[in-house]
């Protein structure tokens, strides 16, 4: 039978002091959601413009609706980005996130089994990258951190690839996009 | 380029030939993969066909010759393209193709099992086909087919004396005195309720669906008038004959099925025999092919241990011990499908104990003392599962001015299985001898329980609402190298802890997980 007694070196991933993300995460979250919201008020416009029963039965609830989603959208990142957070400890990466259900991951840098930095064109002109750690088994990456300087992400996959050789792990792959 | 050429020049690779027999077995597997991946994609041409051409059977004829000839002319340029070569830097490399050459090295140290398989067209040869698995990040196999079984055993055994040799400081620690052989026979009787029990039935009706239609309509034209007849001339049945044709179609198809599922069962664990020896499990099975399964217990991610609604009226369990099944779900199912997983079925509540204590002495299926997830877990999901449903029923009905009273129905039943679902939710950890396990226990009408040591985890993840945090609590979520293990609704404190010491375990046990 497993005894639950109390060990007082076990570290505590409560106790972590995070690192909030890089100052332009934000900028970058607002710029990706107005980059689905934009093409979607023009097809609205649109069919306004074109459809005039359509406009006059929806225009109303359309120019109150709109941008009261978008504003509420654009305040969920600014909370989103502001409760996320990344720390690299000796042995592993821990990374916190989530509004309603916040999740606190932890990854042992022992069970990185591939790295990718996908850099996507907002995030090279505001010097930015996500960074995707895959262990074994998961459907997808077991942590996904948008919002990272692309120095940061260079570093962690460095200190990464540094501690699997020092520890003799099997072979790391590595992808960048 | 030159390097590799330069590299291959100064070694000596002796290539070889497979028996002559073994164009067999390509003919039998590009058949199998033809009919699986090929069908489906000719799907087009086949309404084409049924629709517009005129003289069917000629142009079915034609067709079918055409595609026997090229089935035979592939697999024999297949047959002459393949040559296999054990080096001896330890590896084993392959050339094979026709339009596209390919050229495979496996090494030694990558490889997870070497199984031997006897299909029945190798049996009056005394030839078996080698599979050797490997599962890393890619997943990989190589089949040399057409082996001596002599031959098939020295490759096995020189591979496993290779990981062996790397693993010398591991074995060392097992003395020879502790290895006793146990073993375990399941009679073909049983292997017949696992038919029952599985739903294998159903993959060959997903393979149907496309034919759905025209097999509704056939039914209803061959079968259903004539039963109809049948009812009314034989039995002098008028009124109701219809609808008892009808039944006796379900009845036969329900049947059919059933029969389906236990010929399957039959044809894949067939002789069921299971040996553990030194940490290594061997299974023998299969009607038409003899598959000869081995499997390392360090290889083994978790047990899994299930039951469902047939089972638990057979009173019966499916055991199955699970690799690594690295790229997700997908590559998950590729693993069952290559036969990575050992899947022990229809085993007596004590089976399971024996069977599990071979590998983990400590099983003891009676003495697991659950903890169990927290009351707000209930009252949650009754509200969200059942509450809400029936009340989105309830204004279905009132609306429609149907009877009201299904909303109640939709409360009791959906409210049962909350708390069949709420009961089932428990995990137990354990230690022995300075190792410590884990067992998670979910269901709903079945039971499920994974069973898996701490160190073998990937990562941990602790989930929380507002709410949650509010009454200290928190739903634990453990990624495995095969599946997860996913706890909800227990106290803060001891899911912090869980993630804390698993988190430890994996850092600080300097043991291989793979």
């Amino acid at each position: 039978m497993f005894n639950n007694q109390q060990i007082m070196d076990l570290p505590k991933h409560s106790d972590i002091s995070f690192k909030p993300l890089a100052d332009k995460a934000l900028l970058h979250t607002q710029l990706n959601w107005l980059a689905f919201y934009i093409p979607l008020i023009g097809v609205l416009i649109a069919v306004c413009y074109f459809n005039e029963t359509f406009a006059n039965n929806a225009q109303t609830y359309l120019l109150i609706g709109v941008p009261i989603l978008v504003v509420i959208s654009m305040l969920y990142n600014m909370l989103g980005i502001k409760l996320q957070g990344v720390a690299v400890r000796s042995h592993d990466i821990v990374f916190k996130k989530g509004i309603i259900w916040q999740q606190v991951t932890i990854l042992p840098l022992a069970r990185v089994q591939h790295i990718e930095i996908h850099r996507g064109p907002i995030e090279r002109k505001l010097d930015l990258a996500s960074l995707k750690l895959f262990s074994a088994g998961g459907v997808s990456a077991d942590l996904q951190i948008s919002g990272l300087t692309h120095d940061d992400c260079k570093n962690i996959r460095q200190f990464v690839q540094s501690y699997r050789q020092e520890n003799t792990c099997p072979e790391l792959e590595f992808a960048d996009e | 380029m030159n390097s590799a050429t330069t590299d291959e020049q100064t070694r000596t690779l002796h290539w070889q030939k497979v028996s002559s027999w073994a164009l067999l077995y390509f003919v039998v597997h590009f058949s199998v993969r033809f009919i699986k991946d090929g069908l489906l994609n000719l799907l087009p041409m086949l309404v084409v066909f049924v629709t517009q051409v005129e003289n069917k059977l000629f142009w079915a004829q034609v067709a079918g010759a055409i595609a026997l000839v090229s089935l035979l002319v592939y697999s024999f340029l297949y047959f002459l393209n393949f040559r296999f070569c054990i080096s001896d830097e330890n590896e084993i490399l392959l050339k094979k193709g026709v339009f596209k050459k390919e050229r495979i090295t496996l090494s030694f140290a990558r490889v997870q099992n070497v199984n031997v398989a006897e299909p029945f067209y190798f049996i009056p040869v005394n030839l078996v086909n080698c599979i050797v698995d490997a599962a890393g990040s890619v997943s990989q196999e190589v089949v040399l087919p057409g082996l001596t079984k002599d031959y098939a055993q020295q490759i096995r055994k020189q591979i496993f004396a290779f990981k062996a040799q790397q693993q010398e400081t591991k074995l060392d620690e097992q003395s020879e005195t502790d290895i006793t052989e146990n073993s375990l026979r399941i009679s073909n009787k049983e292997i017949a309720k696992f038919g029952l029990m599985s739903n294998m039935a159903i993959l060959a009706i997903a393979a149907l669906a496309p034919f759905i239609n025209m097999l509704i309509d056939f039914l209803e034209k061959e079968i259903v008038s004539k039963v109809e007849g049948f009812y009314q001339q034989e039995l002098g049945i008028m009124a109701n004959a219809a609808t008892f044709a009808m039944i006796t179609l379900i009845a036969m198809l329900v049947l059919m099925a059933v029969m389906l599922s236990v010929t399957m069962s039959l044809i894949r664990f067939y002789n069921f025999e299971l040996y553990f020896k030194g940490q290594k499990f061997k299974r023998i099975a299969g009607l038409l092919e003899r598959h000869q399964l081995s499997m390392s217990m360090d290889k083994v991610q978790s047990i899994v241990i299930k039951q469902n609604l047939m089972g638990r009226i057979l009173k019966r369990f499916t055991v199955e011990c699970l690799q690594a099944s690295s790229g997700g779900a997908i590559a998950g199912v590729a693993a069952k499908k290559n036969k990575q997983t050992l899947v022990l079925p229809v085993l007596s509540a004590e089976k399971v104990d024996s069977v599990c204590q071979w590998i983990y002495p400590w099983f003891n299926s009676k003495k697991l003392a659950f903890k169990r997830a927290e009351r707000a877990l209930l009252y949650k999901n009754l509200a969200f599962y059942a509450l809400f449903p029936s009340a989105l029923v309830f204004g279905f009905c009132f609306i429609t001015e149907t009877n009201s009273l299904i909303s109640l129905g939709v409360l009791a039943v959906f409210s049962g299985l909350v708390i069949l679902s709420y009961q089932r939710y428990g995990y137990y950890l354990h230690e022995d001898n300075g190792r410590f396990y884990m067992v998670v226990r979910k269901g709903m009408i079945g039971v499920h329980y994974r069973v898996f040591e701490l160190y073998k985890a990937q990562s941990a993840r602790g989930i929380s609402t507002y709410l949650m945090r509010k009454s200290g609590l928190k739903s634990l979520y453990i990624q495995l190298a095969s599946g997860f293990a996913f706890m909800p609704y227990i106290k803060q404190q001891d899911a912090d802890f869980i993630i804390d010491f698993t988190i430890k375990q994996i850092e600080s046990d300097t043991r291989s997980w793979m």
